[in-house]
């Protein structure tokens, strides 16, 4: 298993070296011209001389290969240049909102996993009956609203009506609640379907019934055999929550004005900040990856023929 | 088997109660503080007095002071000089006694000279602005006088001083010789106390100012980027107050305006919102044709169901409360007939289905509007003189567009129409006439076709450097009446700035300019 994480760590140098170049390109390629939006953010009027000037200072004025060489010598270093909107060094930013969104993301995965795979289990165990129908409304609802609004309306009802919970920052515990639930409940619905078809599949195998023939106690069969054994869809699709729920917190920070990653890539991409943009999508790349590493560790945890399966190869 | 279920039941219940307490509510907590809970979109930055983004000009105006203030209307008020005058093409300044930064160094002549020659030594930072372009040097005449030596007898010097930045005062212990400040130290009524980057800044009184303390103790500025969480914000408590043109959009605006829990206010007239019309493109090259746009739109149904009654209509580039640009011009005035009389006139005549667009000499009288894709109000704007337009026969085609192209547009001249506001006060009216002479402008490319643009020119340069009165109010009335007959500005209404606070907040004045925030003028209770 280690040879198997070092092997997927490793793949991880071209792989960031691709995404940077990529990106720096479809940046660099696209309309417009980040010079005329320093301006604007600095309420300047883009005269040719001024519209000059900002883009030497920008480093625009470099052919682009120099501008690239340039910010992968400093990348290399874990020096991601500076913010052309804020002049602040890009990596001391991405250090301080990082935290904030992983803290968002981690308290929503809980959510997906406390809250979608129990009650996926619920529905099916109860199949066709009122707690079915009920999970299978909500998940309904649950894909179907954005999150965005989702978060709107919690706020409304939590913050506005009923005075609960804080509308917006992330001052205590009680700040991240909204935003968790704001961020989960799209993968929490997918999560929470696709654990009862999962187990649905999983009650009708045939090692179950030797398994009550064998005499052994429900709890047993439902948690070693049924739950175990169902779990690895629902695992394996969690790797793919993880971005989305990344994803997901970039639009439900900005509701909730949570100092995280995402508010501050978003506000980058609106002052086309293109050191900023480069910076998150190199540390989102590397997060991502990381994260889809745990979970396939935690999957051939859970499944023996993957753990033997890597041996053998 | 009791303990387990003895301790879920505990969880459980410490859960429920948890939840079922309210937060604590911040607006009862810093109004027992006299301080206010404000909102931004990003954090103060580093608040060089003499920088532009990411300086914020609301902070910029809290901590630093100019020579003299603006106020409204064009006048000009002592600040840190009490007395000015013009000698020949200089002016002479005496500065305040007793003044001292925030950190205890003494404001006198030596200190205004360091800032300036700061400035000019990054002239070409602050190309935009004329009073750099023709400031010479500054010079000590003693340590409560100093000299501005400029290049021409420039009028506009003192409200371009009044400008919040860049001509403004930091402690010369924190200047850095290669531009910029070490820490963020002025004489104005506040000092920048603590910064936590993406949350808040805070505001406090500054002990050493020199004029009446602020009522209030405190400013905390959250950082709010979307207009929706601060309106939920100021709903809750968790802001005290929204100050700004775009702060609310204004659906939200109405709303606050109708509940009896809150007060509202609009301020005077602080700039234009318009559109530029291309002189020097087909078809709106032709007199006829912009003078039947301006007829051709109904300015205050945009008002009424656009703009939601949040700013007045617009019939003149700039709005009578501005220095010089009272001079009575006719409005145009929302009338379909005569410009369809217009266009029969100029030979552009509907072809043969009923509501089509007309020509002339096979041409389509067609042409582009151009806007920002992601602003919403200017893409509702521009459906709607896209209506307007279509029932006097003229096919206007949307263009939607970022940021980056639409400016894009602005500096080239591909345009038909396209939206570009006026600066507001302290600029409006000299400095953005200035800028109607820079190719770069939206205003130079709708005015490069008309057949008097040289003499515009000419006119606005010299109205800049006349040092008589009268003469100048002659120019400025040439120049706006010919700018308006000749219809190269479609004005929609007049930027205001708008206010919501809770109800028994306190008093909350409106600032003189566009960008500052009277905070120093605020009182709770």
């Amino acid at each position: 298993m280690l040879g198997f994480a070092v092997r997927r760590l490793l793949t991880l140098v071209p792989l960031l070296l691709i995404v940077s170049l990529v990106f720096f390109l479809m940046l660099r390629l696209g309309r417009g011209d980040p010079a005329l939006d320093y301006l604007r953010l600095s309420q300047l009027p883009p005269t040719d001389a001024a519209v000059a000037l900002a883009r030497q200072q920008l480093g625009l004025d470099q052919p682009l290969a120099a501008q690239y060489l340039n910010w992968l010598s400093g990348a290399v270093r874990l020096d991601l240049g500076r913010s052309w909107s804020t002049g602040r060094p890009v990596m001391e930013e991405v250090l301080h909102f990082l935290p904030a969104s992983l803290q968002l993301a981690g308290a929503a995965l809980l959510l997906v996993m406390l809250v979608g795979l129990p009650l996926g289990l619920l529905a099916a165990l109860y199949r066709d009956r009122w707690p079915d129908h009920l999970t299978r409304a909500i998940a309904f609802l649950g894909v179907s609203l954005p999150n965005f609004w989702l978060g709107f309306l919690l706020v409304l009802l939590f913050s506005v009506q009923l005075g609960w919970l804080p509308a917006m920052g992330r001052d205590g515990p009680a700040s991240i609640i909204m935003p968790a639930v704001a961020t989960a409940t799209m993968s929490g619905c997918v999560t929470l379907r696709l654990m009862r078809s999962s187990v649905l599949g999983v009650l009708g195998e045939r090692h179950l019934v030797f398994a009550r023939a064998r005499g052994l106690p429900r709890r047993t069969i439902l948690g070693r055999h049924v739950v175990l054994n169902a779990m690895i869809p629902p695992l394996t699709a969690l790797g793919l929550h993880v971005g989305e729920l990344l994803g997901g917190a970039m639009v439900v920070e900005m509701v909730f004005a949570w100092p995280g990653l995402g508010r501050y890539a978003l506000l980058a991409i609106t002052n086309r900040d293109f050191p900023v943009l480069q910076g998150f999508v190199l540390v989102m790349t590397l997060v991502f990856v990381l994260c889809n590493l745990v979970v396939d560790l935690a999957y051939a945890w859970v499944d023996p023929r993957i753990r033997f399966g890597t041996r053998a190869a | 088997m009791e303990t387990p279920l003895l301790r879920r039941s505990l969880l459980a219940t410490a859960t429920l109660a948890w939840m079922s307490q309210p937060v604590s509510r911040p607006h009862a907590a810093t109004a027992a503080a006299r301080s206010l809970t404000f909102s931004w979109p990003v954090n103060a930055g580093p608040l060089d007095p003499h920088g532009y983004s990411p300086n914020q000009m609301y902070a910029q105006s809290m901590l630093y002071e100019p020579l003299v203030r603006y106020v409204e209307g064009g006048g000009i008020q002592p600040a840190l000089a009490t007395t000015w005058r013009q000698e020949g093409r200089d002016w002479v300044f005496t500065l305040r006694q007793g003044v001292r930064f925030s950190d205890g160094t003494p404001f006198d002549a030596a200190a205004v000279v360091a800032n300036i020659r700061a400035v000019l030594a990054r002239r070409q930072n602050h190309a935009w602005l004329d009073l750099v372009a023709q400031i010479e040097d500054a010079e000590v005449v003693d340590a409560g006088t100093v000299r501005l030596r400029l290049a021409h007898a420039y009028y506009p010097a003192l409200p371009e001083l009044a400008l919040i930045r860049p001509l403004r005062f930091a402690s010369p212990a924190v200047l850095r010789p290669e531009g910029g400040v070490s820490a963020p130290v002025g004489t104005g009524p506040w000092v920048l106390a603590e910064t936590v980057w993406g949350d808040r800044d805070v505001f406090t009184r500054n002990p050493l100012y020199w004029g009446e303390a602020p009522a209030l103790e405190r400013v905390v500025v959250k950082v709010v980027a979307d207009a929706n969480t601060r309106a939920l914000a100021l709903e809750t408590g968790e802001i005290d107050l929204a100050y700004g043109t775009d702060q609310l959009d204004g659906d939200t605006f109405r709303r606050f305006a109708t509940d009896p829990r809150f007060t509202t206010a609009i301020s005077s007239p602080l700039a234009t919102r318009m559109l530029a019309v291309n002189s020097g493109r087909s078809p709106t090259a032709e007199l006829a044709v912009r003078q039947a746009i301006q007829h051709g739109v109904d300015r205050d149904a945009l008002v009424r169901h656009v703009l939601l009654g949040a700013e007045p209509a617009a019939q003149t580039l700039f709005a009578p409360n501005f220095p010089y640009t009272d001079v009575g011009l006719p409005p145009f005035g929302f009338d379909r007939a005569r410009a369809a009389a217009l266009l029969e006139e100029a030979g552009w005549v509907r072809s043969g289905q009923r509501g089509g667009s007309r020509r002339k000499q096979g041409q389509e009288l067609a042409f582009d509007l151009c806007f920002v894709g992601s602003d919403a109000l200017q893409k509702a704007l521009a459906e709607a003189i896209q209506g307007d337009l279509a029932r006097i026969g003229m096919a206007v085609r949307l263009l939607g567009e970022d940021a980056a192209t639409f400016y894009g547009r602005q500096r080239s001249g591909e345009f038909g129409m396209i939206f570009a506001d006026t600066w507001g006060a302290p600029y409006d009216p000299h400095a953005f006439l200035g800028s109607m002479r820079q190719p770069a402008h939206a205003d130079y490319q709708a005015q490069r076709g008309l057949p008097m643009k040289a003499e515009i020119d000419r006119r606005i340069g010299a109205v800049l450097v006349s040092t008589e009165e009268e003469l100048r109010a002659a120019e400025y009335r040439w120049l706006l009446t010919t700018l308006h007959e000749q219809a190269v500005y479609l004005p929609v209404s007049f930027l205001t700035n708008k206010l919501v606070y809770r109800k028994g907040f306190g008093t909350v004045p409106f600032g003189d300019t566009r960008y500052e925030i009277p905070f120093a003028q605020m009182r709770r209770g």
